[in-house]
């Protein structure tokens, strides 16, 4: 069937000669998102910079990109950065941990029960809503400022998002699927790990992407207001201690885990649910 | 009157019966019980390939269904192999109206899940897997996932998924509905060349639900016209041509009558009471 339609005139040829007029995109064009998102960082450092060489601002109080940057360079250099970086990473690991293995099972059993998700919806959606930081002096006052009060509020922070992705992939599982699953005999724990799990994991992979980087900003909040260790708590001091390039670049740093956490999860997402229809 | 004859005819070859069943559901919502099937009665004999014709919105899924224990049964009886019918069964497999294949897994993986399911995914299972792929015209795409195959190919996946468990009865829900006319002609050829070259049983007990009258003549033994819901079964036409068939059999005298008469009785059922929105067109494509 297929060769009937390739009989005038031969594919190798119309390759042949549409080819010659390909022309390889440029370095520009194929990368101009990454090119233009760099250019314009660029002008508001350089931007920054300016004011501080032409004393518009005063260094002492808003450092400068260079400045920060030479910073940024000593505590690699030094390795002095490495232990806050991991204690940080340490919170929001633990406390990812703990929201993965409560926030999908969770979500999966009210996102499967009409009336566990009547029960909990608006509770859930309204623990989303506020700003967890308000919870902030509560959870001290529970549990005082030690590492276990970190943990919880980066959990506090981060279940949330999970939680209200998971109930709708629950809720959204496709009826078809599960008719599938039940017309060839297949037990539950079978239906949930083969069926109901792959096919709500877009959704679940989705939340925990949102989940990490509020898991991060609770992290931080958390070392800034009580911490004796970690990323925020380095910001803090530094200031305090008006090294303002010191707290600079440890704010960058910030930033680089924040973007590695994101976009390693959404690296995750690409690679889990590329059967997914919708990309 | 058929079912009578059927009945004396053969008790023992008997695969399925049917006996005065009722079936219907209730809506949560308003509480209102829809009947989907009244008074249905007939039966299906080993190995026989039945298609069940009738307007749409009969209540033929809803009857396909509750034989593959999907749908409880309100009243009457539903015997499968002399036993009630209480809930899905590995002795019955589907193949469904929309692919509905798992998007996550391969072609094989989605073929070996029927078998994970029951349990039975041993070395000889994969075997079968690989062998009913190449059947079904699937080597070389075992690998591919359901976004990559074209209809026609996800409902061989379909129908290899529902071969695999090798089911007493094959229950088929409109599986050629959604294709291209052309496609779907080649998978009813393709549906009975592998129906007739299932070397286990002589051609399996099928149950074919379609509103394709021409398509239904071509592949059954019997067709069964169904009433306009809540559906009765209005006649069962025995369709006599020889197998093996191709597709020719479908321009011959017979199959044309046959056609032509179960055409009429359809669009009966679908146009007497209900001409607004009962549309003819969809009963001869």
């Amino acid at each position: 069937m297929t060769r009937t339609l390739r009989q005038s005139p031969p594919e190798s040829e119309v390759d042949a000669s549409a080819r010659s007029l390909d022309v390889r995109p440029s370095l520009w064009s194929r990368h101009r998102e990454l090119w233009l998102g760099l250019i314009g960082l660029l002008v508001i450092l350089l931007a920054w910079q300016l004011c501080a060489w032409f004393g518009v601002i005063d260094v002492t109080f808003t450092s400068s990109p260079v400045g920060a940057i030479a910073s940024l360079g000593d505590a690699f250099a030094s390795g002095e950065i490495w232990p806050p970086v991991g204690s940080t990473l340490a919170s929001v690991g633990i406390g990812m941990l703990i929201t993965v293995v409560v926030g999908i099972p969770v979500g999966l059993v009210i996102g499967r029960s009409p009336v566990l998700y009547g029960l909990t919806e608006q509770a859930i959606s309204i623990m989303y809503a506020v700003p967890f930081v308000v919870f902030l002096p509560i959870i001290i006052f529970w549990f005082g400022i030690g590492d276990e009060a970190r943990i919880v509020i980066v959990v506090w922070s981060a279940l949330f998002p999970l939680l209200i992705n998971v109930v709708a992939g629950g809720r959204n599982l496709d009826a078809n699927f599960l008719r599938v699953s039940q017309a060839f005999c297949a037990s539950r724990v079978r239906t949930l790990w083969s069926v109901a799990l792959p096919a709500t994991l877009p959704y679940i992979l989705a939340g925990v992407r949102q989940a990490v980087g509020r898991a991060l900003v609770g992290a931080i909040v958390a070392e800034l207001f009580m911490g004796t260790d970690g990323l925020g708590y380095l910001v803090q001091q530094e200031t305090a201690n008006f090294q303002m390039d010191n707290a600079m670049a440890a704010i960058a740093v910030i930033a680089i885990v924040a973007v590695v956490l994101t976009r390693g999860v959404a690296y995750l997402e690409r690679k889990l649910t590329f059967w997914s229809v919708n990309d | 009157m058929n079912t009578f004859f059927a009945r004396r005819r053969n008790t023992v070859n008997q695969k399925l019966l049917v006996e005065d069943l009722q079936l219907g559901y209730r809506s949560t919502r308003s509480g209102t019980y829809s009947v989907a099937c009244r008074d249905l009665s007939f039966e299906v004999r080993q190995n026989e390939f039945v298609a069940i014709v009738g307007p749409s919105g009969c209540g033929k899924t809803t009857f396909l269904s509750a034989v593959a224990g999907l749908q409880p049964v309100t009243a009457g009886k539903l015997h499968l192999s002399g036993r009630p019918v209480r809930g899905p069964g590995r002795d019955r497999s589907m193949v469904f109206q929309h692919a509905s294949l798992f998007p996550w897994r391969t072609v094989t993986g989605n073929v070996e899940f029927a078998l994970q399911a029951q349990k039975k995914l041993n070395p000889a299972g994969r075997q079968r897997v690989r062998e009913l792929l190449d059947l079904v015209g699937l080597a070389g795409k075992e690998n591919l996932y359901p976004k990559e195959l074209s209809g026609g190919m996800m409902q061989r996946v379909n129908l290899a998924r529902a071969l695999v468990t090798d089911p007493e009865l094959l229950l088929l829900d409109e599986p050629f509905a959604a294709l291209d006319a052309q496609t779907r002609e080649v998978m009813q050829e393709e549906l009975l060349r592998v129906w007739q070259a299932d070397e286990v049983h002589d051609g399996k007990t099928a149950l074919f639900i379609t509103h394709d009258v021409p398509e239904a003549v071509f592949l059954a033994d019997r067709v069964i016209v169904f009433s306009r819901g809540p559906a009765h079964v209005v006649e069962s036409i025995d369709i006599d041509l020889p197998r093996p068939r191709h597709s020719s059999v479908k321009r011959s005298p017979e199959a044309l009558a046959h056609v032509d008469h179960i055409l009429d009785l359809v669009m009966r059922q679908g146009g007497k009471e209900r001409v607004d929105d009962e549309d003819p067109a969809t009963v001869t494509s």
